[in-house]
């Protein structure tokens, strides 16, 4: 059975004054035990997605289930088989750690005795067990996401959502919250999360939807959407406007950002003398010239025109922690 | 695991988180308080030289004799207006995402906002104790015995609930704790608008006019009926139908605005 099921959803929000179609077409399928990443910039359409998906708003059209239930019908069911986490879903600032965790179990249906004990699990599960009594408004932004994840897996659901669960946090905690939903994927839980981190969706996620403008434009596992761009990427740089438009129309099939053409070919290092002598031929100066191999944010480029805003100042888990 | 299915220990869980909030504020709570203490202490102080003994005999006699049990009403009119607190408790969930939070997990709706009315209501109930319990220190003396006391709260609790529902709307409808918080300025129409200071019959004019209109009025006239003049049950009666549709109009309102805010979009 797969975990979630998505086909064709769309969400319109009508108003008095005009209609916004936030989710234009989105479908996608996650299997059980998979970490699967909604990435796309802010606007696109991602957390209106999981909202409509953990029963939080309606969906105008399309269908969509978790595990086999249908979220619109049937959204108090699917309600128990979920762990939520959005970007803005609070947490009350004025209770201890251990009060909220006490509180949610109980929520949940835990007997006082069973929640204190579950409350001690999850403590210990998300790290937070020594600042257990302190109020929550003194944890740091890490530590308030961890409490935020714990929170959401108090009734071990068989699906979690998470919504930009790394956002605004620095590197070291976003490398522990990370570590903490692999674990979680390897202990058969679904999840499905949201980012505009690209590289949060390659270290993370087994297959990744990149959702623009509303729309799914491109799916897969992080090497499969790299290998359909196909080849390598030359990159040339230009110092003056005059080479850079004289240089587009040398070379074809190129994707323009800021003073640079990006090209994308087999082989593309055993090709760059020849596109160089074409380039120098005819009067272009090229100020530099490479080519790797494609990354999610050539992916990104490629498919929707433009790179993910940010993503090249997030922050990786390799730089320094204390930043 | 399935959540807790009975609604009543939802609510009692909530309400008690909620308690912790209350608890954990305690500068918060006081002003309204101090307020309705400052009105019994301060026209107490104020008239009671000229409204309380000194007047037995003369047309002015309307506290008969004891101005603390004629003023002591405002205060608890003042107090009882606590309960709008209950608002700002529910629209703080709303703005900080706790309230997405609970919508997010197979528990009642309702749960969720009768968590923050329980402890309005309770609240009403202590702040109003309280200033009785100052007022009867400072000398209050029901005509109509202790039980005046009981009387005046349960009028305090309605009127109280009233706000409450009163707030929540306001609130809802807002969306903002500063919006539920701007709405508790009714207090000053409701309360000044009224035999605040002296009985109706001494009110002149447009006040006397706007008193008729103002179910505070009511509420003050029926609380004053068991604290200064003995048992009438017109009175009191007016006074709990007063209270009874003002809490009955506001807590409809609530209701629909929350069950606006509940529905998904």
């Amino acid at each position: 059975m797969l975990a979630v099921d998505v086909k064709n959803i769309k969400k319109t929000f009508i108003s008095k004054k005009d209609t916004v179609e936030a989710v234009k077409d989105v479908s996608f399928q996650v299997k059980q035990g998979e970490i699967f990443g909604l990435l796309g910039p802010n606007g696109a359409g991602k957390s209106t997605t999981i909202l409509m998906l953990t029963t939080l708003l309606s969906i105008t059209e399309g269908n969509a289930s978790i595990l086999g239930i249908d979220v619109a019908t049937k959204d108090k069911e699917v309600r128990e088989k979920i762990g939520v986490a959005l970007q803005d879903t609070g947490i009350d600032n004025l209770l201890t750690g251990r009060e909220l965790f006490f509180t949610t179990c109980r929520l949940w249906g835990y007997s006082k005795k069973d929640s204190e004990v579950r409350t001690n699990e999850l403590l210990n599960l998300v790290g937070l067990i020594e600042a257990a009594d302190r109020r929550v408004k003194t944890y740091s932004g890490g530590m308030k996401r961890r409490l935020d994840l714990g929170l959401s897996l108090v009734h071990s659901p068989e699906v979690l959502f998470l919504d930009e669960p790394t956002t605004g946090l620095d590197p070291g905690s976003r490398r522990v919250l990370w570590d903490e939903i692999k674990r979680l994927r390897d202990n058969g839980v679904t999840v499905i999360l949201t980012t505009q981190y690209l590289e949060e969706a390659d270290e993370l996620a087994d297959r990744i939807a990149i959702i623009n403008e509303g729309l799914v434009v491109a799916e897969g596992t992080s090497d499969e959407l790299k290998a359909s761009i196909g080849g390598d990427v030359i990159t040339f740089a230009f110092d003056s406007d005059d080479d850079l438009e004289n240089a587009k129309n040398i070379l074809s099939n190129t994707v323009q950002e800021k003073n640079e053409l990006r090209l994308t070919v087999e082989d593309g290092a055993s090709k760059i003398p020849g596109y160089l002598k074409d380039l120098t031929g005819q009067g272009v100066e090229v100020s530099s010239v490479s080519a790797n191999k494609p990354t999610l944010d050539d992916v990104f480029l490629e498919v929707t025109g433009y790179r993910l805003e940010g993503s090249e100042e997030s922050p990786t888990p390799d730089e320094e922690s204390d930043r | 695991m399935e959540s807790n299915r009975s609604f009543l220990v939802q609510l009692q869980i909530l309400t008690k988180r909620m308690v912790f909030r209350v608890i954990r504020r305690p500068l918060a709570e006081l002003p309204n308080l101090i307020i309705s203490a400052f009105f019994l202490f301060v026209y107490d102080g104020a008239l009671g030289g000229v409204f309380g003994g000194a007047a037995s005999g003369t047309p002015f006699d309307f506290a008969k004799g004891n101005f603390v049990n004629f003023i002591l009403p405002v205060s608890i009119v003042s107090a009882s207006l606590s309960g709008a607190a209950s608002g700002i408790y529910l629209v703080e969930d709303i703005e900080s995402g706790v309230f997405k939070r609970y919508q997010s997990m197979p528990i009642s709706r309702w749960a969720i906002i009768l968590a923050p009315m329980n402890v309005g209501a309770f609240r009403v109930l202590v702040q109003s104790s309280l200033i009785l319990g100052i007022g009867k220190f400072i000398g209050a003396d029901p005509a109509v015995g202790n039980i005046g006391f009981l009387i005046v709260l349960s009028l305090a609790f309605i009127w109280g609930m009233g706000f409450a529902g009163y707030s929540v709307a306001a609130g809802v409808k807002s969306g903002s704790s500063q919006g539920a918080q701007a709405a508790t300025f009714l207090f000053f129409p409701a309360i000044f608008l009224a035999p605040t200071f002296v009985p109706r019959e001494a009110l002149k004019g447009w006040l006397e006019t706007a008193a008729a209109y103002n179910p505070t009025t009511y509420v003050i006239e029926s609380m004053r009926s068991v604290m200064v003049d003995g048992w009438e049950l017109e009175v009191l009666f007016r006074g709990y139908l007063s209270a009874g549709i003002f809490a009955a109009i506001t807590l409809t309102f609530a209701v629909i605005s929350a069950r606006k805010a509940t529905e998904k979009a």
